[in-house]
This record gives C-alpha cells, structure tokens and sequence, in this order.
C-alpha cells in the first residue's frame, strides 16, 4: 500500500508505479480530488468526478499550453489537435470528424470484421499465441496504416513513434529523453512528405486535401498526420493487450461474453474503464479556481488521471477494482470527455468489437502460458508480451 | 425542462438514443434528431442520462 507522506513524495512515473499504478492513485484519490505532486510541479485530479469536470470545461482547463509534461513538447505541440482550444481546436477536429466519425466509418465494418476473423483464424490454429506480439500489434496497426494512406517505407516505424510521442509528452526523465530522437525522426519524415504521397482517398490524404481546399492551414496537415499515427495505435493496441490479458485471467469473464454477445459493448468499455491505455494528458487552470474545494491557481498545470477516475470507488462503487463485463461502465473515461474526447473512439470500437466477436466465435477459453511482461511508458499503459494458450471452441 | 444539441459538437455516436430513445433519435443520415425538445416531467431522469452519455458533451439540458 502506497502511503502518501507528504505529496512531494510520489514519483507516478518510477517503475514502480507505472508496472502497477493503482495503489498510488489510491492514495492520492484518498488524500483529495487534487494533490499537488513537487517532483513534476503540476497538479494530479485524482477522482471521477474532478476529471470529469476538467474535461468538459475547456474555458477553464485550457489545452493551448500543451497537453504533456515538460515544456520543449508543450511548445512544439502548441496548435496542434490535442494541444489547442476553441476556435482553432474545432475547425481541425472537423477535418478528422469527416473521416472518423461514426457515419463516416460505418461502410467499414464489414471489412474489419472480415480481417478480424481471418486473423483469429490463422492464430487458434497452433493453440497458442503472442496476444501482444502477433494479436494486439497487428491487428490495429494493419488496419489503421491502409485507411490512414501510410506509404510501405515507413510502417514499420509506425509503432516505435506511437510509443515514442507518449514517451515524449512525460516529464524529463529517462523515458522522455530516450522518446526525443524517435519524435525528431518522425517530425522528419511528416514535414518532408507531400500529401501525394499518401494513399488517394485514404484519411491521412484527406488531412492534405482539407488543407489544400483552405479549410485548414497547411501548416495543420502534418501536424494532424502526427496526431492519427499516434492516437490510432498505441492506444487501441494496448487496449486489445489488456483485454485478453484480463479475459484470460477471468475466465468467467469471457464465459459471459461467449454466453450472450450483446455483452461485447459492455466488456470492452469494462476494459478501458479497468485498464485505460491512456493514463495522463494534462491542461492548465485559466484562472483561479478550486477543484471541489481544493484551491488551484491561475496558470497551474493540472493532470488529468484519467485511469484513476476509472478505478474510483466513489463512483463505480467498491466493486471499482473488480473486471466485470455486466457492469454499464458506459460512463467510463478512457477516452476522454468532451471537447478532445477520442475522436477515433468509434473506429476504436469498431476494431474492438469485431475482435472480440471473432475471438468469441472460435475461442471458449484463454489461459496464461507464462508470466506477462509489462511494456513502460510515460502515459500509456500495456504489455509487451502475453504468452497465452487457447482452448478451440 | 429543454434538451439541445450543439451541432458543430455531434459526431453521432448514438448513445443518447439507447438511454433516451423517445427524445432523442438517429436519422436515416445519422443525424441525431431532437423528438421533443420540451422534456416531460417522467422523462427528465432519461433526458439526464443522455446528456452525460454523450462523449463530446454535445447535448444541453436547461431545467
């Protein structure tokens, strides 16, 4: 149990803690709705209901000072999607709406589903499996490249700068400084490209074509392009690790998806709610205020906890720290809230769901084949490894 | 009490149809579509749990 002497105390992104972080959010939740952490210099909003609160008031939690943690990223990124407020944040979120949104990636389904059965296929096949290696790091990624335009060349450097911008946006530390020649490659290659030079029709291509029409800067293109490939992997990858990391260590879990599949909805927001694939953004107090009743001042940066906010017993009740596919987690933050809410977050489900639906058709039983290795970062959350062996359905 | 919806926000996600569907509703475009703007007295606990259903906070309740 991590007991919080005084709030200085706390480094959340030791080892330690980021390998299991819970019992730190537990104390901080314990300690106030915000604690003020020395060792980064920022606030942390610790419950639900404070994160909520954060999210959705972006005139007094602005995210135009940057969203990270140091301020080299938080001055570069300035402008860009995450890192901006109204007027300017909604005419580039409307450029990435006009592909992501739901009736915007509803002729897709099919597909996924189709590519999700066919990889579920080729894997129950030798009863045992990789679920990061070759279920969780290959099934987004091979999807999102093609939608996004990406060209051959540089896909394989996809998930090396997905880990690597979220590495970045952390305090300095070790993690954060390793990250900066990855951000600086991928900055390379996004401002020497044309949008030629992606996929026609594809939604990366779209970013170039909305700047060409004039309705956003083209300064903005790539900038979004960085946005997609980082938002678009790491984020579902880590999500899908959890998930059969969970599955196969609740089996009675995955009995009850396979026993009525309405639940798939359900279970995959039970598993962003229990193990959010992002941990941290963070947003500045535009004046004076108090965040139920703890005082924060102008200008003090604050971190947006959200993986703490899920795991809140003072909202989710004392059950908070149970996985359980029938709880409505709907109210779960994971994906934010609001105005930067995820603006993947259908595509998200999409791929989700029909994984898990394939998974449910030829799978009735995961079991943990070897320990699990955590894979570290900053501000994301996921494994490096789950070996798991299968039982066929 | 009055339900609107900011339409720069809407992205039609849907999930204020499935806890609302008798105020709020999907066109045939995906266009979410406001039934009674006006909100019964029997329907305010619905109409609340639209709005906090809503990922982009598009969804205004005035009481």
């Amino acid at each position: 149990m991590t007991t919080i002497t005084t709030p200085s105390d706390l480094d959340l992104f030791s080892d330690e803690n980021l390998t299991d972080p819970y019992p730190a959010y537990r104390a901080l939740r314990d300690e106030a709705p915000a604690v003020w952490l020395d060792r980064v210099g920022c606030w942390a909003v610790t419950r639900y209901d404070g994160v909520r609160e954060v999210l959705g008031d972006w005139e007094r939690f602005s995210a135009a000072q940057g969203v990270g943690m140091n301020d080299e990223v938080n001055t570069a990124t300035q402008g860009t999607i995450l890192a901006s407020d109204p007027p300017l944040h909604d005419t580039l979120r409307g450029v990435l709406a006009e592909s992501l949104s739901p009736r915007a990636i509803k002729s897709l389904s099919g597909s996924i589903s189709e590519q999700a059965h066919r990889l579920v296929d080729s894997l129950v096949e030798d009863g045992g499996f990789d679920a990061i290696g070759q279920l969780a790091r290959v099934f987004p990624p091979s999807i999102v490249a093609d939608l996004i335009g990406f060209p051959q060349d540089v896909r394989p450097r996809l998930l090396p700068w997905g880990d690597g911008v979220f590495n970045a946006l952390g305090p300095v530390n070790e993690r954060m400084t390793s990250a900066m020649p990855l951000l600086q490659e991928l900055y390379g290659w996004v401002y020497g490209i044309q949008g030629s030079d992606l996929t026609e029709g594809s939604m990366g291509r779209a970013v170039y074509d909305a700047a060409d029409r004039g309705v956003i800067d083209h300064a903005s293109a790539p900038q979004l392009l960085v946005a997609y490939t980082a938002a678009a992997m790491d984020t579902t990858i880590n999500a899908i690790g959890s998930a059969v990391w969970l599955f196969s260590t609740h089996p009675e879990q995955w009995d009850a998806v396979r026993a009525d599949r309405s639940l798939i909805p359900a279970a995959f927001n039970e598993v962003l709610r229990f193990e959010s694939p992002v941990h941290v953004f963070t947003r500045v107090a535009t004046r004076d205020l108090a965040i139920d009743g703890t005082p924060i001042g102008e200008g003090d940066r604050l971190m947006v906890l959200y993986a703490s906010a899920n795991r809140d017993e003072r909202h989710f009740g004392d059950s908070a720290d149970e996985f359980d596919v029938t709880r409505d987690a709907s109210d779960q933050l994971a994906f934010g809230y609001g105005l930067h809410g995820c603006a993947g977050q259908g595509f998200a489900r999409m791929e989700a769901h029909a994984l898990f639906e394939a998974m449910a058709d030829r799978i009735e039983r995961f079991e943990p084949a070897g320990t699990p290795k955590r894979h570290l970062n900053n501000f994301v959350r996921g494994l490096e490894t789950l070996p798991v062996t299968i039982r066929k359905a | 009490m009055k339900i609107s919806v900011d339409r720069t926000r809407c992205e039609g996600y849907g999930f204020c149809e499935e806890k609302a569907p008798t105020l709020l509703r999907l066109d045939s475009d995906d266009e979410l579509e406001i039934l009674s703007e006006e909100v019964g007295d029997d329907q305010q606990d619905r109409a609340r749990l639209a709005v906090r259903s809503c990922p982009v906070a598009a969804l205004r309740l005035e009481e």
